[in-house]
């Protein structure tokens, strides 16, 4: 069973560890408009911004199984919240980041920058997923959230 | 080793009753050493030929729920940790020879005593007139139409006549068939009654004289090492103008009782025990409804019954060399009494000595949290946690016959126990009756104290260290019910002793 769930961590990481380097492909495939993402591979933004995306959804995962990790909050709706969380946290720093970055340089994409994190919520909810269920199986009271194995 | 454990008369039911909630608990007898025994086999027979006695019918109910819970739980393993340890089986399930007809009961057929008056068991009408005279002389009138279908109605003289019989039953041919070198046998009975007042020196008896039967083994049985405890009295009885069985008496009978028990069973010269166990009380007991057997005889359970219950385990514990000599005969009788730390009306588990609650505080109150949690807990942590780690506890799991018969039958025995010891005098109160929360359930017993207040004990506490237990250890190989059972006892174990005040 261990064994079977270290599969399930390598699993994970491989998969955002491809996310990572198919990145702008990911976003693209999704959301692109000439000139904004553009720009957005030009200043680097296509580095950052899934480097947060990832950051947020594995450090949050990682806060539910691990420093939560509690019989009080071990049902789906709690993992769903943590969901939540991550899916506006992500976009919301992405969001800014992105604004501070376009501002220094003296762009505005206000509707773009918005649309682009509407894709990035998807893919924060995606590597939450992910996230969740490479590191889940060593939480004391979490290892069965948000679906029992 | 088996305990063949002789339980006779009323008296002999309730402390059986009394072991069975302590065995479920998990008590089990130690050595001197402090360790438990091994191999112990308690093989428990009611002799009583009261068989609608409301008493007897309610202990045989549990041992029935006891031995199908444990079955469940650990199928033939004999030595095991944890809730229902003790192995309790019937003569039937480990006689081998198939030519003795027995029932897979835990009652003695005592049928040919139990359909007649007395005195067409003696034959009275068919005795001459001298006979009869002397008959006369030695039984009173209702004694001789008694019918012994109620038992003896604290009349031994009809006892010790109708339980002589015993020796040609087929239970005692069983019981001598499968006694083996290292086997014991214990005999709980009172003093002050009918059935156990006889029933315990004429099985002794018979025990001891089984050189002079028919039977296989009769050379390791009369060697055999026995004990017994005797039930001094400890209960009251209402008033009544029928004075078949009066108060009055009891002391009178012990007294008489005790004086033969000292010529034939314990005295120096004549030492057929091993050991001998008194316990009584002369606090009186909450009256108990006159009864001499017509209504069904049903008494409220009584602390004294619950340290009665102590005595065979504590006789499982004896080192051989104790109880015997070199050739296998038994050494002088060795005496036991017992006694409360405090002498209080009020009984928890701070008024009893320390060996006392070494030995039952800690699986009392794990049964009892176990009892808490069954009841309040475990619906709704189904789908969650250690429910969910293999083998898995699904909601079916609180249909099955295991779970109803434990909850539904045998947690209302405990109850049941639990209550009328409290509502008794002295009034038992090891836990807070009707207390749900497990932080103040132990009866002047408190969580421990921190920097923020007393710490907390709930169905959570349970879940979490159940989760952390349940996710190291691997009970794929085991039963969802043993799962269940083993994961709480350790839980039980941690959790009591960090978070609640140590009273050991």
């Amino acid at each position: 069973m261990k064994k079977q769930h270290l599969v399930y961590l390598i699993i994970g990481i491989v998969a955002t560890v491809l996310f990572y380097i198919f990145r702008v492909e990911a976003y693209e495939s999704i959301y692109s408009v000439a000139g904004y993402s553009d720009q957005l591979y030009n200043l680097g933004l296509y580095d950052i911004i899934p480097l947060i995306t990832i950051a947020v959804a594995w450090v949050m995962a990682g806060i539910y199984y691990y420093a939560i990790n509690s019989v009080r909050f071990d049902r789906w709706y709690h993992w769903l919240v943590m969901l939540a969380l991550v899916v506006v946290l992500a976009p919301v720093v992405g969001y800014l980041v992105n604004s501070r970055i376009f501002d220094e340089n003296g762009l505005t994409y206000v509707a773009e920058s918005l649309t682009f994190e509407l894709v990035n919520i998807m893919w924060a909810a995606v590597l939450f997923v992910v996230a969740s269920f490479s590191m889940r199986w060593w939480s004391t009271n979490c290892h069965h959230t948000p679906i029992p194995q | 080793m088996r305990l063949f454990l002789l339980a006779i008369g009323g008296t002999g039911s309730r402390v059986l009753k009394s072991l069975l909630m302590l065995s479920a608990a998990g008590v089990r007898p130690v050595d001197e050493d402090g360790r438990p025994v091994p191999n112990l086999e308690i093989v428990p027979v009611i002799i009583d030929p009261h068989k609608s006695n409301e008493d007897l019918k309610r202990t045989e109910a549990l041992l029935t729920n006891y031995r199908s819970i444990r079955n469940r739980l650990y199928g033939n393993e004999v030595n095991v940790d944890g809730f229902f340890a003790n192995r309790i089986v019937t003569l039937r399930e480990i006689m081998s020879d198939s030519s003795i007809q027995l029932n897979d009961t835990f009652i003695f057929n005592l049928s040919a005593v139990e359909r007649e008056k007395f005195r067409d068991f003696i034959g009275y009408d068919t005795m001459n007139e001298a006979n009869q005279a002397l008959t006369s002389l030695l039984f009173a009138d209702y004694q001789l139409e008694n019918r012994m279908n109620i038992g003896f109605v604290g009349s031994p003289n009809i006892g010790s006549v109708a339980l002589n019989e015993i020796k040609d039953s087929n239970e005692f041919k069983a019981l001598a068939n499968v006694f083996n070198a290292g086997d014991r046998i214990f005999f709980i009975s009172s003093i002050f009654g009918g059935t156990g007042a006889a029933g315990f020196p004429i099985m002794v008896k018979n025990l001891r004289q089984a050189s002079n039967l028919d039977i296989n083994n009769r050379d390791v049985l009369r060697r055999a090492p026995i004990g017994g405890i005797t039930v001094l009295p400890y209960f009251n009885i209402e008033h009544n103008d029928d004075h078949r069985i009066d108060k009055a008496d009891f002391i009178v009978k012990t007294q008489s009782a005790l004086y033969y028990y000292k010529e034939t069973l314990t005295g120096a010269n004549d030492s057929e025990l091993n050991a001998i166990f008194y316990v009584g009380d002369q606090e009186v007991s909450k009256p108990y409804v006159y009864d001499p057997g017509e209504f069904g005889q049903r008494n409220r359970a009584h602390l004294i019954e619950m340290v009665a219950a102590l005595a065979p385990l504590k006789f499982a514990g004896i080192a051989d060399s104790r109880l015997t000599d070199q050739n296998g005969f038994p050494m002088p009788t060795m005496a036991f009494e017992f006694g409360l730390e405090k002498d209080v009306r009020d009984v928890d588990f701070l008024a009893f000595g320390p060996s006392t609650r070494r030995l039952i505080y800690e699986p009392l109150v794990r049964f009892h949290l176990l009892f808490l949690f069954l009841r309040t807990g475990l619906r709704g942590m189904i789908g969650q946690g250690f429910t969910e780690d293999a083998p898995k506890l699904k909601s079916d799991f609180l249909t099955s016959q295991f779970y109803r018969t434990l909850t539904d039958q045998f947690m209302r025995g405990y109850v049941d126990w639990l209550s009328e010891m409290y509502d008794n005098n002295r009034s038992v109160q090891l836990f807070n009756m009707g207390e749900n929360d497990m932080s103040n359930a132990i009866h002047h017993v408190h969580t421990r104290k921190t920097l923020l207040g007393r710490k907390t004990v709930d169905n959570n506490t349970f879940k979490a260290e159940m989760n952390k237990l349940s996710r190291d250890a691997k009970y794929s190989t085991h039963t969802v019910e043993y799962k269940l059972l083993d994961l709480f006892n350790r839980a039980a174990t941690t959790i009591i002793s960090d978070r609640y005040e140590n009273i050991n």
